[in-house]
């Protein structure tokens, strides 16, 4: 109690011997009344005011200068996106000798080719048979796969067994028969 | 002043381990994983308009997109038969043969569409993704004549492929 | 009196200005008891990227923790983290029970909230924390989410109508059209499944990814909704939609346990039958 009676009598004193400074010193400070009334009206300083580059330029400039996370190379290996990339590669892998096979038999003609099936069926006869079996596995594995995994791409877009327990078991089956059927192809 | 007693406050709470990460041992590794780039290095990133702005979507365009995707079901579906009959049946008629292989140019021909899309985007890399796509059309043509070319004056592909595996 | 009143209103808003440091909690420690088991100390390999020292390459900071004063959610110890050992760790968080999707990053190798995600009691493996990948990183583990945001804004997620009820009241549905949005609503967008796509990854300027497709079928299966035709119409482009290749990394990575897969599929049967 004592003190704020000091405090107030000194704040009296100021206030009958500098009014000027006593004004001074309560117009930076809102008046309780004024907050309650909504006269009161709140300034901010700028803390720098040397502003030098353009505001609505900065977040622009900024995201030139991110980075982009890792994604491949950290993402978790999973059926779902191995199986969908392996899809990709086995359809190009089956593709991809086909174009080349039927452009090139367009052109054998001129420039003096054999590529009539009785030609490649002999010279693929005189190959040893394991190279025979290698080149099988080659071709059978990419056809075996990618049938297979496309019957679960045509089921999906059915909106059928499309859940994460279904997708995993199907993937994996996917998997395993095709190797098989490949193995089975490839020693045929 | 506050924030000055928090701060000793904490460190008195600090468990003696993390204390020693903070001197300094923390192990900082150099970071490897994002100087691989196989495919569409990120470009850096640029917001076109305001954050309130919708992302602008493309003009629609059924033709490249519902009626491709359905048309594209509709070669697979087609398939299905003709993969499977050549393995019941022993080989296949020159009609079905005919068939099969105008399929799978066809599905051929739109898996390496749908990869040029993906890897060659039009806005990314109109030069080369225009290139891609007339290579693949030069190359589906010529495949689709050579494949006509060889079912007329050859056994047929099913027939062609049956000998070779028995060769 | 008066005067009385507002020295004690100043002195009583100044309080917590001088309130004893001690009260100053740090939320995620677990205090032990007067037995200390042995510590289990892991380790948390965590991304860095400073976006004030931008020439600088991001790199991967390792921090180690005793599980036994930690909470047993990664959020938990990334809050420790950055309460007792590095401050400068950066990441969002909000909720911490799953419902704001705020803390939405990659742990070691699939996309979850880190506030849902257990901490893997091995201590003997590190766990590796990265933001959501192929994102624009802003500082640390917070990604740019304004393309995903600007992207949900392009498929106009609320009710068009342009006609009134009948009554004039609500625009009712029976409950079995209500339960066409089960598993629908839910989504929380926190941009995990879009942001393990690979396709995502590799046009998310015109793709619109898994949880928008996920919300643009909420919007598509609601039987309130009377402008289906132009949304179906809107997106029927070779970018919008069908830059999906059914990969199914979205449905295996939702948090929440959603399947935008399925929700894709059927907006691809929606599209296919005009």
């Amino acid at each position: 109690m004592i003190s704020q009676k000091v405090a107030q009598q000194s704040l009296r004193r100021l206030a009958v011997q500098q009014p000027y400074a006593m004004r001074w010193s309560l117009m930076n400070a809102a008046s309780p009344a004024a907050i309650a009334i909504g006269r009161n009206i709140q300034t901010r300083y700028a803390t720098s005011s040397t502003q030098t580059t353009d505001p609505t330029k900065l977040l622009a400039e900024q995201r030139l200068r991110r980075p982009v996370a890792p994604h491949l190379s950290i993402y978790r290996p999973q059926i779902t996106w191995y199986g969908s990339a392996a899809h990709r590669l086995t359809g190009i892998m089956l593709s991809g000798p086909l174009y080349l096979f039927a452009t090139a038999y367009l052109a054998a003609p001129l420039l003096g080719w054999h590529l009539e099936s009785a030609s490649l069926a002999a010279a693929f006869g005189a190959l040893p048979v394991i190279a025979k079996v290698g080149i099988k596995g080659f071709f059978a594995l990419p056809f075996t796969y990618h049938c297979l995994n496309g019957l679960r791409h045509l089921t999906w877009d059915t909106g059928r067994a499309i859940t994460n327990k279904q997708v995993i078991q199907t993937g994996w089956t996917v998997v395993g028969l095709s190797t098989a059927a490949a193995l089975f192809l490839a020693l045929l | 002043m506050a924030s000055l007693m928090r701060q000793s406050c904490l460190s008195a709470l600090r468990t003696p381990l993390a204390t020693r990460n903070v001197a300094g041992i923390s192990q900082v590794v150099a970071f490897h994983a994002s100087t691989r780039k196989l495919i569409l290095p990120p470009e850096p990133q640029t917001i076109q308009g305001t954050m309130n702005d919708p992302a602008p979507i493309p003009t629609p365009h059924p033709s490249h997109g519902s009626y491709h995707w359905t048309f594209e079901r509709l070669v697979c579906v087609g398939l299905i038969p003709l993969t499977v009959a050549p393995f019941a049946a022993g080989t296949l008629n020159p009609v079905m043969d005919a068939v099969l292989c105008s399929l799978l140019v066809l599905h051929s021909h739109v898996g390496f569409q749908a990869s040029i899309i993906d890897y060659f985007p039009t806005r990314r890399v109109p030069k080369t993704a225009s290139f891609m796509n007339w290579l693949l059309r030069g190359f589906t043509l010529t495949t689709a004549v050579g494949l006509y070319e060889f079912e007329t004056n050859d056994v047929g592909v099913t027939e062609a492929i049956k000998r070779i595996w028995k060769a | 009196m008066a005067s009385l009143r507002t020295t004690s209103r100043i002195l009583a808003s100044s309080r917590p200005l001088f309130r004893p440091a001690a009260f100053a909690r740090s939320y995620a420690t677990v205090e032990s008891g007067s037995q200390a088991p042995a510590p289990k100390v892991k380790k948390f390999q965590i991304y860095r990227w400073n976006p004030d020292t931008p020439s600088e390459k991001p790199k991967m900071q390792t921090y180690e923790l005793d599980l036994n004063k930690t909470g047993p959610m990664m959020l938990d110890a990334l809050i420790r983290i950055k309460n007792e050992v590095d401050p400068t760790l950066t990441f969002r968080r909000s909720c911490r029970e799953g419902i704001c999707g705020s803390c939405a990053m990659n742990i070691d190798g699939v996309n979850t909230l880190a506030c849902l995600c257990r901490i893997p009691t091995d201590t003997a493996k590190e766990s590796r924390i990265y933001p959501l990948p192929h994102t624009y990183v802003v500082k640390d583990l917070v990604p740019d989410m304004t393309q995903f945001y600007k992207q949900y804004k392009s498929i106009k997620p609320y009710l068009q109508r342009d006609t009134k009820t009948e009554d004039g009241l609500e625009n009712r549905q029976s409950p079995e059209e209500r339960k066409k949005l089960d598993g629908l609503y839910e989504c929380i967008l926190c941009a995990c499944c879009s942001t393990s796509c690979p396709s995502y990854w590799w046009n998310s300027e015109e793709y619109l990814g898994p949880a928008i497709l996920l919300q643009s079928y909420r919007w598509l299966a609601d039987s309130r909704d009377q402008k289906t035709a132009e949304r179906k119409h809107a997106i029927d482009n070779s970018m919008s939609v069908y830059r999906c290749h059914t990969i199914l990394n979205c449905t295996r990575t939702c948090p929440k346990g959603l399947n935008p897969a399925r929700a894709i599929a059927e907006i691809k049967m929606m599209m296919a039958t005009h």
